[in-house]
């Protein structure tokens, strides 16, 4: 076998993986390929797709190189921290889901700002700054929420979580037009493709006249706006905010966008990548507890995948030039 | 008088004990493809970096188009209209072909990118300003490194404004197929009026492509080719040596005794069939261009990469590096041509660097003795006048030449006997040079092979027994120093002797 | 000096002075010879994870499974103990051994697959907390309430007055001090954080030591666990994750001290009691939990800021 068609073997790999369990699945389970079963793996998917376009916008601008590139494990953290924000004001003080939406917003903002001051202001490494950021966050939510779950009610939130747009699912209607607009804002504008530039190649970008910094820095406020947004559908899950639910979606979130890459035709992160990396991600979620399998081995299951993800693209990329 | 578009007078840029440009002139017609060629250290890359900005010159006038530029910058110098191709290609590895041609300066309406319109500009400006056919969506790893080079000059010249186009080592990466592709595109450019620097070592390329020449030698203006014809590169290289006797290098008092290393048939990515022979007390030179597969030979060498095939002995037996570990436990020493990088780890301590192949040496129970450590590194000071004497001092602080020396007195202390030397005095002052060279002597006078690669032809001449010469992958030549010419030494490097010429 | 020097130089050290001084001025507890010495003995555990942590970051890499070494080793000793009734020093090296077993899985993936330290032990952090969960069905505890007394001393016992396991993370430091900081291992290693192209280049088998590196610090952290499970008398997964962050941050505290930067066993060690420091102070102030939680967070993120910001200033 050449080196570059061992190289193309590999970079497949994983589909063929996941293939094979999505065959696996809809063998074992004679419902999984049904109407239901898709709007169900598409609701469950909504919060990991939002805080996975998020987490693709820092990779792609920082770069795939996971020490020295963009990484912001923090998302899930400000979507647990505005969803109890937003939980709190609605149920506990009896504000306005607008108000509360607000406040809950310029909660993120300063998270953002702290991240890119962070990374880019004292050139912390991404994975120590957001790690730690994300510890911090978590603390500051117990504090509002006194490490309780707290109940909301509000209607705009009950339509999210059981309302119909055109017959279809609101939070999927509602995730989609997110992610459309995130496509167009990262793959159709001048400044979507300067934001590739700067994690594409450093070097590139700057000799070209783009200000990298900069962009590095909007891609860390956007993460952060993205975990806002799914606090919302968060909320609306779990029809209120609950303690304990960040490291899950933690790791859907990185899980989903290195799929993505593995999914997408230039084998790099992107935003459609994310995408389908989460409803595929939700896909499995869903198909093991309709075939009855331990919850607990979809998390290693999960775990592994990842890796095989991962390892696959490192041997890979050796032999590409 | 030709009509002057570049015109850069009595430049002159020195950094701490090194004057780098002497009252030197450039000047470019308008519509001509100047050459531009000078050994390593001669000054042609530090006129370049005053040109695009990146230095300051401490003295002289840039005029381009008659206006004289008041400031040199980066940006006002691309407004000006000029435009780098740097050797570099700086390019994303998984964007199209449009996508990096556009790449800061984007087309967009209001509803976003007009990507339909940029990749017919970008194919239309392959097809009429260079010559080629090229599809906007390709990516641009699945391109060839001449086709990368397009692209990278498409970015440059793209948006119609540039007047004048600078080439650094253009073909240094390419095959001799590739480089017709080049050529054309650079003559199709000079149709268009587009003034061009050409810089270059291959002598061939220069004497095929351009319309005069100018020759940097020492940071000084050795020369200026008002003509250049087929014939024209024996001049130019006597204009770039010059007649200087170098009396830097020591009497060779060695006499070569058996083989110790020997090569025969390696082959990696870069170098193809290369077999070579060290014996003991002998000095072994390879010399090439950047681009030959010196370097990767000699990585290849000490384990730093993997081949294809071929066969490596040590005294007779067959052996397989995985790691320059191996080599070393097999008695080579390296020193890297990149010497901040991968010769010492800056922030150690000289004595820490000097011990660093020897640890054993200097511990009692694996727990390092600082008194025979220190002992160990003083001692090598001294042997070598490392300076400053202090051998705690931190080895980033030291100057090129003795951190070389660090570099050797690491070996020494290891006591390798096949020392292998990568660009041994580049970034070294004349004085520790001397020094270096008596040292090289010195091994081969007690028992060491040397395998020493270098693109400075005087150094090879002055040290080695005999030299290899590769160009482009291959060993085309295998001579001996005895009455060896430096301009002899530059024909066969640059490929003058035996490539045909470009055009 | 100018101002910029002494912070760059002595900014963290004057932080923790003033905290020290805030706390003893706002508890009259904080100051007494009894609680200072509760600061330590609550440090014990995060200080021999964090020892294991620094062995890493001073070659050039991060740890983020450390949690999972920890649990594992647990794990592995209370099962030996209770369903293989072994002595009790056979559990400990059973749990070492555990902990070993997940630093060569990191080693793999690092050292054979090339994948990166953050990758690989992210991927083993999932994998290995699934792993536990399903072993324990849900992620119960597994209690042995009638483990060996010498086991148990471990964690509640002492010698000649002094806790053991203050003892025992005394012992991890001055094996790793001298392993890191004085010994010919140590210095290639640090040879490998620094520079690894030149320390590769200069014969230093980098590979190797990698490998055992990885499996050497997962090994070391398998030891906290056993002291933790000596403690509460059981195993309860996922218990290590809760130490991740403060050994990570005590580590590049502790680089921040160092007048080169440099990950340090002394340095770790003050980091490590400092943030036993905040987590003792805010206790004394008896503050909400949840209020603390949020507080050490905080503490944390503004120290680790500190501490990058005077490695920039130098």
């Amino acid at each position: 076998m050449t080196q570059s068609m061992s190289t193309k073997l590999l970079a497949v790999f994983p589909i063929i993986v996941f293939a094979c369990l999505f065959v696996y699945l809809g063998v074992q389970s004679a419902t999984f390929f049904s109407l239901g079963t898709f709007e169900l793996i598409a609701k469950q998917a909504v919060p990991t797709v939002i805080v996975a376009l998020g987490l693709a916008t820092v990779v792609i601008a920082g770069g795939d190189d996971v020490v020295a590139g963009g990484i912001d494990l923090s998302i899930p953290a400000t979507a647990i921290i505005c969803a109890a924000i937003i939980a709190d004001q609605l149920t506990n003080q009896g504000n306005s889901l607008v108000f509360a939406m607000t406040l809950a917003f310029g909660a993120a903002a300063i998270i953002g700002a702290i991240n890119a001051f962070l990374v880019v202001g004292l050139r912390m490494t991404p994975l120590l700054a957001t790690l730690a950021m994300s510890v911090a966050i978590v603390g500051v939510t117990k504090v509002i929420t006194s490490s309780r779950r707290i109940g909301v009610t509000d209607e705009t939130i009950i339509f999210i979580r059981d309302g119909d747009i055109f017959g279809i699912a609101a939070s999927v209607v509602m995730t989609a037009v997110l992610v459309v607009i995130f496509y167009h804002a990262l793959h159709r504008t001048k400044w979507g493709m300067n934001m590739q530039a700067t994690g594409g190649s450093r070097d590139a970008a700057e000799i070209s006249g783009i200000l990298t910094r900069r962009f590095v820095v909007q891609s860390f406020l956007i993460a952060a706006f993205a975990g806002w947004i799914a606090s919302v559908f968060v909320l609306a899950r779990g029809s209120g905010s609950s303690p304990g639910t960040e490291e899950n979606m933690l790791l859907e979130m990185v899980l989903a966008t290195f799929l993505g890459a593995a999914f997408s035709p230039r084998r790099v992160v992107t935003l459609w990548g994310a995408v389908l990396g989460a409803v595929v991600v939700s896909a499995l979620s869903v198909g093991f507890i309709s075939i009855g399998v331990n919850v607990f081995w979809t998390g290693c299951i999960k775990g592994g995948l990842i890796l095989l993800v991962v390892a696959s693209a490192a041997v890979a990329s050796k032999g590409r030039s | 008088m030709t009509d002057a578009l570049l015109k850069m007078c009595d430049i002159t840029k020195s950094f701490p004990g090194v004057l780098a440009l002497d009252n030197v002139a450039l000047e470019v017609a308008r519509g001509e493809i100047h050459g531009l060629v000078g050994e390593n250290g001669a000054g042609k890359s530090t006129i370049i970096k005053v040109l695009a900005g990146v230095y300051k010159a401490d003295a002289g006038t840039v005029e381009i188009d008659h206006a004289t530029l008041p400031e040199v910058t980066p940006r006002s110098v691309h407004d000006a209209g000029v435009r780098f191709i740097h050797q570099e290609l700086h390019l994303v590895q998984h964007f199209t072909v449009t996508e990096s041609v556009f790449m800061g300066q984007e087309e967009q309406t209001i509803f976003g990118l007009n990507k339909r319109v940029m990749r017919q500009k970008a194919e239309d400006f392959f097809e009429t300003a260079l010559g080629t056919t090229l599809s906007g969506n390709t990516l641009i790893r699945d391109l060839g490194i001449a086709e990368r080079k397009l692209v990278q000059i498409a970015r440059a010249l793209i948006d119609d404004k540039a007047k004048l186009v600078v080439f650094d080592e253009p073909t240094a990466p390419l095959t001799s197929g590739e480089t017709d592709k080049l050529f054309t595109a650079i003559r199709k450019l000079k149709e268009q009026g587009i003034a061009m620097i050409y810089v270059s070592h291959y002598l061939a390329e220069i004497t095929g492509i351009c319309d005069r020449v100018t020759v940097l030698r020492n940071g000084q203006n050795a020369g200026r080719f008002e003509e250049v014809f087929d014939d024209s590169a024996p001049a130019m290289i006597t204009a770039m040596v010059g007649r200087e006797i170098d009396e830097l290098f020591p009497k060779t008092e060695h006499t070569p005794a058996e083989p110790r290393l020997e090569i025969e048939g390696l082959s990696a990515d870069k170098f193809e069939d290369v077999s070579l022979t060290v014996h003991r007390n002998e000095i072994v030179g390879v010399a090439g261009l950047v681009g030959s597969g010196r370097e990767d030979l000699i990585d290849t060498i000490y384990g730093l990469s993997k081949p294809h095939s071929g066969t490596l002995k040590i005294d007779g037996v067959a052996q397989k590096f995985h790691a320059p570990a191996d080599a070393v436990s097999a008695g080579i020493a390296l020193v890297p041509r990149d010497r901040r990088h991968d010769g010492l780890v800056l922030d150690m301590s000289v004595s820490d660097n000097i011990n660093l192949a020897a640890l054993d040496a200097v511990s009692n129970w694996s727990l390092e003795s600082r008194r025979a450590a220190n002992t160990v590194a003083t001692d090598m000071s001294e042997t070598l006048d490392i300076r400053p004497r202090n051998i705690a001092a931190t080895s980033r602080l030291l100057s090129g030449g003795n951190q070389q020396k660090v570099v050797l007195g690491r070996w020494l202390n290891k006591g390798a006997d096949i020392f292998i030397l990568d660009e041994p005095t580049v970034g070294v002052d004349v004085g520790a040079k001397v020094e270096i060279y008596q040292h090289i002597e010195n091994l081969a006078q007690h028992g060491v092979s040397v395998l020493v690669s270098s693109s400075d032809p005087g150094e090879l001449i002055g040290l080695c027994d005999r030299i290899l010469v590769m160009l482009r992958g291959k060993i085309v030549a295998e001579v001996s120093t005895a009455n060896l010419g430096v301009d002899e030494l530059v024909a066969l490097t640059t490929g003058g002797a035996t490539r045909e010429a470009a055009s | 000096m100018t101002l910029k020097s002494i912070f760059a130089r002595f900014g963290l050290i004057i932080i923790i002075v003033m905290f020290f001084s805030f706390f003893s001025y706002i508890s009259p507890v904080f100051l007494t010879f009894d609680n200072q010495v509760n600061i330590i003995e609550a440090s014990a555990i995060v200080l021999i994870l964090a020892l294991g942590m620094t062995l890493i970051v001073a070659m050039g890499g991060i740890d983020l499974s450390i949690g999972i070494a920890f649990d594992f080793g647990a794990a592995f000793a209370v099962v030996a103990l209770k369903d293989f009734g072994v002595a009790w020093y056979v559990a400990c090296l059973v749990g070492v051994m555990g902990g070993a077993l997940i630093g060569l899985l990191n080693a793999v993936l690092i050292v054979i697959l090339k994948i990166s330290p953050f990758m690989a032990t992210l991927g083993t952090f999932f994998v290995g907390s699934s792993v536990e969960r399903v072993f324990t069905n849900g992620g119960g505890p597994i209690s042995y309430r009638r483990m060996p007394q010498e086991y148990r001393d471990l964690a509640v016992g002492d010698v000649f007055g002094i806790p053991t396991e203050v003892i025992i993370a005394a012992a991890v430091c001055v094996v790793y001090f001298i392993v890191l900081e004085r010994s010919i291992f140590g210095k290639r290693i640090h040879a490998i954080g620094l520079q690894k192209d030149a320390a590769n280049v200069a014969g230093i088998p980098v590979r190797r030591y990698m490998f055992i590196a990885f499996i050497l610090a997962s090994a070391t952290c398998a030891i906290g666990g056993l002291i933790g499970s000596a403690n509460i008398r059981m195993f309860t997964p996922l218990a290590g994750f809760s130490y991740l962050l403060d050994a990570i941050a005590a580590v590049f505290i502790g680089a921040a001290i160092h007048p080169k930067g440099r990950p340090n066993v002394i340095g770790t060690i003050v980091g490590v009691l400092f943030l036993g420091m905040i987590g003792n102070g805010l206790n004394l102030m008896g503050l909400d939990f949840n209020l603390k939680a949020a507080l050490s967070g905080l503490i944390l993120v503004g120290a680790l800021a500190l501490a990058v910001a005077q490695q920039r200033f130098r």
